[in-house]
């Protein structure tokens, strides 16, 4: 079965015509860079807007690269992951709605083709995002504040990485399931405002799927157990799963739908 | 041995039967016109045999198997395309997802942008192609992986006339290798190539047959006579008892035993002396038998009511 790979292409075309693959990653990348270097700089930064009053002091918290790559992680949880959403949320349904997926679902293609090379194209913009905004903080965060080794870099984009599958996994299957706007609405309510529900309530238990994002950093360094950690990441590659299955349920349901 | 077989198809919307108990066969190398008003069904009855909507009801049988999504080519009446990808590449991806490896599909792909005379377009992005090109593109991709069945929902309905000229042209050249149902309400074009005609009305099939037959059984002939002066027609109207219809000018009369052949009439005419423009013998185009189906069996349902 070669289906998924032909549309694969497709949906990699897409994204590299509509320029998706430059300017999320590009996104990402400023999203990255900007914590360490606004916060290296923010003494000098202050000096030269001016306007400060006499005598006035500052202390600036004494920060550690650890501190940097968890706002890092913060700024891709709340504005990149958005931007990943309302990027692919109508992945599958703008296409029924619009007439284009009439054409390819007359032909003998499976539901699984048609939604793994959705999830797949989605996937490769998020990795490659997620990837260069990592590498742009970890490298300012590296030479501004100290040495960040190898592996805990790779620990961190790993485990993000596993995150943004479950992220594009749910949105795709949004899409799948319902129209471009309830699509929509659910995948902000479950991933950005459930993550801010988790950080606000969630000092009472240690595993959701929320919080593998800031354990990827913590688990770094001991802050955690790792046990939390491996947890949260077999119940988050789970959802995944689940999703995955979900997804290509409810595109098979929803051939239906497609315009004609 | 029929290609295609059709056997009570309905489709229910909650408790309304956009489609309802539809039979039909088509024979290889036939082209079939699906014919009927807007909201009769037509495209409901396409997609289902295409496979895209799921039948209440009934069977869709390509020579006895019933995955036929393999073997049938479609296009609706107003194909999509993705904006992003060339000709080319949309036409070889989807002969790809029909099961052609990458080099039949390139080939192929090539030889049926030619055949539709995109072949100076096919490295153009579909979103700057006109309507008339996106329908012959829709036309190459139907057939790029040499379908049995060619499907194609009112295919040159939203073409100007150059279009649809072309359009046409290029169906009756496909009609010698494949088999063709396509929906129309534009009787004219199912009249240049058509071997049967289905009738649907209300989500019925309310008559079919060949072109031939069809016209014969609802041709209805008439003597049509245009005079110079209407005050001339009116008092020729007046002496037959064969007058059906009057118009400015003209007088239509039934064909009947008294005026058997337009010798006949032409000597009555004779007689009269009147200042004659044109005689002729008219029977029902394919229009007016369209009127004839839809209305002819709204009076029956009311008579049965």
């Amino acid at each position: 079965m070669n289906t998924w790979r032909v549309l694969w292409i497709k949906e990699f075309r897409e994204s590299w015509r509509s320029f998706k693959l430059l300017w999320i990653p590009l996104l990402f990348l400023f999203l990255g860079v900007s914590d360490p270097l606004v916060n290296y700089f923010m003494e000098d930064i202050l000096n030269a807007v001016g306007n400060m009053p006499e005598g006035f002091q500052m202390i600036m918290p004494e920060l550690h690269a650890r501190d940097l790559l968890l706002a890092t992680t913060e700024q891709f949880q709340m504005m990149g992951i958005i931007v990943l959403i309302a990027v692919f949320v109508g992945t599958i349904s703008r296409e029924r709605s619009g007439g284009t997926a009439t054409l390819i679902y007359v032909r003998p293609v499976s539901a699984a083709s048609i939604f793994l090379s959705k999830w797949m194209g989605a996937s490769l913009v998020a990795l490659l995002s997620a990837l260069i905004g990592y590498i742009g903080s970890i490298y300012y965060t590296s030479v501004l504040y100290g040495e960040i080794t190898f592996s805990t870099a790779l620990t961190i984009i790993a485990t993000y990485s596993v995150w943004l599958l479950l992220v594009m996994s749910l949105t795709v299957a949004l899409s799948a399931a319902f129209t471009t706007a309830v699509a929509a609405s659910l995948a902000i309510i479950l991933i950005p405002i459930g993550g801010i529900l988790d950080s606000l309530l969630g000092g009472y238990w240690h595993v959701t799927p929320w919080k593998l994002a800031r354990y990827g950093v913590l688990v770094t360094d001991g802050t955690i157990e790792s046990s939390y950690y491996w947890t949260t990441l077999l119940l988050v590659i789970g959802i995944t799963l689940l999703c995955l299955v979900l997804g290509i349920w409810a595109t098979d349901r929803n051939r239906r739908l497609a315009a004609v | 041995m029929s290609l295609l077989e059709v056997n009570a198809l309905t489709k229910k919307f909650g408790s309304r039967r956009s489609v309802d108990e539809v039979s039909f066969t088509l024979q290889p190398n036939t082209s079939t016109a699906l014919i009927g008003p807007n909201g009769a069904g037509k495209t409901t009855t396409m997609s289902m045999i295409a496979g895209l909507l799921q039948a209440s009801s009934g069977s869709v049988r390509l020579q006895g198997s019933k995955d036929i999504r393999r073997h049938i080519g479609f296009l609706p009446q107003y194909p999509k395309f993705y904006s992003w990808l060339t000709a080319l590449e949309y036409v070889e991806m989807v002969a790809r997802l029909s099961g052609l490896s990458a080099q039949e599909a390139s080939k192929r792909s090539k030889q049926v942008l030619e055949y539709v005379g995109l072949g100076s377009d096919m490295k153009r992005l579909t979103s700057t192609f006109s309507g008339g090109m996106k329908q012959r593109l829709g036309i190459a991709q139907a057939i790029v992986h040499d379908p049995k069945l060619l499907l194609l929902d009112e295919p040159v309905s939203a073409l100007d006339p150059l279009g649809r000229s072309e359009v046409m042209t290029l169906l009756k050249q496909l009609q010698q290798q494949t088999t063709i149902l396509y929906s129309t309400h534009i009787l004219h074009d199912a009249e240049k190539m058509t071997d049967q005609v289905l009738f649907m009305k209300e989500g019925k099939l309310v008559e079919q047959g060949s072109l031939a037959d069809i016209q014969l059984r609802y041709a209805d002939p008439q003597y049509l006579v245009q005079f110079a002066h209407d005050n001339d027609a009116e008092r020729f109207a007046a002496s037959r008892k064969q007058l059906v219809r009057r118009e400015v000018n003209s007088v239509y009369l039934a064909i009947d035993a008294e005026l058997p052949t337009m010798q006949a009439l032409m000597s009555s005419l004779l007689a009269t002396g009147y200042d004659i423009v044109k005689l002729e013998r008219v029977s029902a185009s394919l229009d007016q038998i369209f009127m004839k189906v839809a209305g002819a069996n709204e009076h029956m349902a009311r008579v049965v009511d």
